[in-house]
């Protein structure tokens, strides 16, 4: 946290500062590269220059937690890994992001297994879930892009709660319903 | 003469001229970058979106006839469906699909499987764009499974 976040009350002054950092915010969010399974081929070929993740402002791979913002959690997560995972997301400075990529990060995939994780957001709070298997390039971008969305809409400056959802309940098929 | 050749080399920069020539052979041509959200690329034809429902192109009506194949085939039991008779129709009224798109690995087995013709019941679209905020929102109903059903697209 830093000395003006979440400090003042609703005014002409703040409302307007606040759009001023939430677009230096969303337009320079540095991704760290956190490749775990195929779905960093996808990842790689979103920062290639096909499809350049760079006119988003968010070409900058950094390899380490402390320069970036944002966490693209692309692959599988194995219950060895998550541990690490948090502590690389503790390591992120705020204001920081996940996008959860794929169906294995979303919810374990295909794996309901002993051995992978159902679900990223059991160890750090998600804000866009993308799915695909792997997503394309596009479904990538346009997971970013509602990314920079929610965060055009986020309050910096402002006094506001921000609710962090971690642990979420996987999404149940009920049968039988009359 | 070979210690020759190479001083020759590099005091008049021979091989960074050779790159740079690389370099300005490939720079006059337009940018490969393609401009995603304003222009949209065509997906192979053999791709595998998202699952959608299909109706009858003319009539609009309902071509699933509630086998349970696709459930049934689902490796990963993502597909859950049912229905109900009712007198004077001859197949199965469609009540509901949810789809639990979170842990789909879009294989295709459902689509494959599914016997309704000529018009297939259950296709693989051409839709990707994929994002939700939040993990209940990844369970897909009956009524946003049809075929057309505008996916949330990114406007600034």
């Amino acid at each position: 946290m830093g000395l003006i976040d979440h400090r003042f009350e609703d005014n002409f002054i703040t409302t307007n500062l606040d759009k001023v950092l939430n677009w230096a915010r969303q337009s320079s969010l540095w991704p760290m590269g956190f490749g775990l399974a195929c779905c960093a081929i996808e990842m790689m070929a979103t920062s290639a220059s096909r499809f350049d993740i760079a006119r988003f402002g968010a070409e900058v791979f950094r390899a380490s937690p402390r320069q970036a913002d944002l966490m693209i959690v692309a692959g599988t997560v194995t219950k060895k890994m998550a541990p690490v995972l948090r502590r690389l997301y503790d390591q992120m400075p705020e204001p920081k992001w996940v996008i959860s990529m794929g169906s294995c990060s979303n919810a374990g995939g295909p794996f309901p297994t002993y051995s992978v994780l159902q679900g990223v957001d059991k160890v750090v709070p998600v804000d866009v879930y993308v799915s695909g298997c792997p997503p394309r390039p596009e479904a990538l971008l346009y997971g970013l892009m509602r990314l920079q969305d929610k965060i055009r809409k986020e309050s910096t400056v402002l006094r506001k709660e921000r609710v962090i959802m971690v642990g979420q309940s996987e999404p149940i098929l009920v049968e039988d319903r009359g | 003469m070979q210690r020759l050749t190479k001083l020759f080399r590099t005091v008049f920069l021979v091989d960074l001229i050779k790159g740079l020539l690389v370099t300005l052979k490939y720079t006059p041509q337009p940018a490969f970058t393609f401009q995603y959200p304003a222009e949209r690329r065509p997906v192979a034809p053999r791709f595998r979106g998202v699952l959608r429902l299909q109706v009858e192109p003319e009539t609009g009506a309902q071509t699933c006839i509630v086998c349970d194949q696709c459930a049934k085939v689902c490796p990963d039991e993502l597909i859950l469906l049912g229905g109900h008779r009712e007198p004077g129709h001859k197949i199965k009224i469609l009540d509901y699909f949810d789809f639990n798109l979170s842990r789909c690995s879009f294989c295709g087995l459902c689509a494959e499987v599914c016997p309704t013709k000529p018009v297939k019941a259950l296709i693989m679209s051409e839709d990707y764009e994929l994002g939700t905020y939040e993990r209940q929102k990844q369970i897909l109903r009956v009524d946003e499974m049809y075929d057309g059903v505008e996916i949330e697209q990114y406007t600034r």
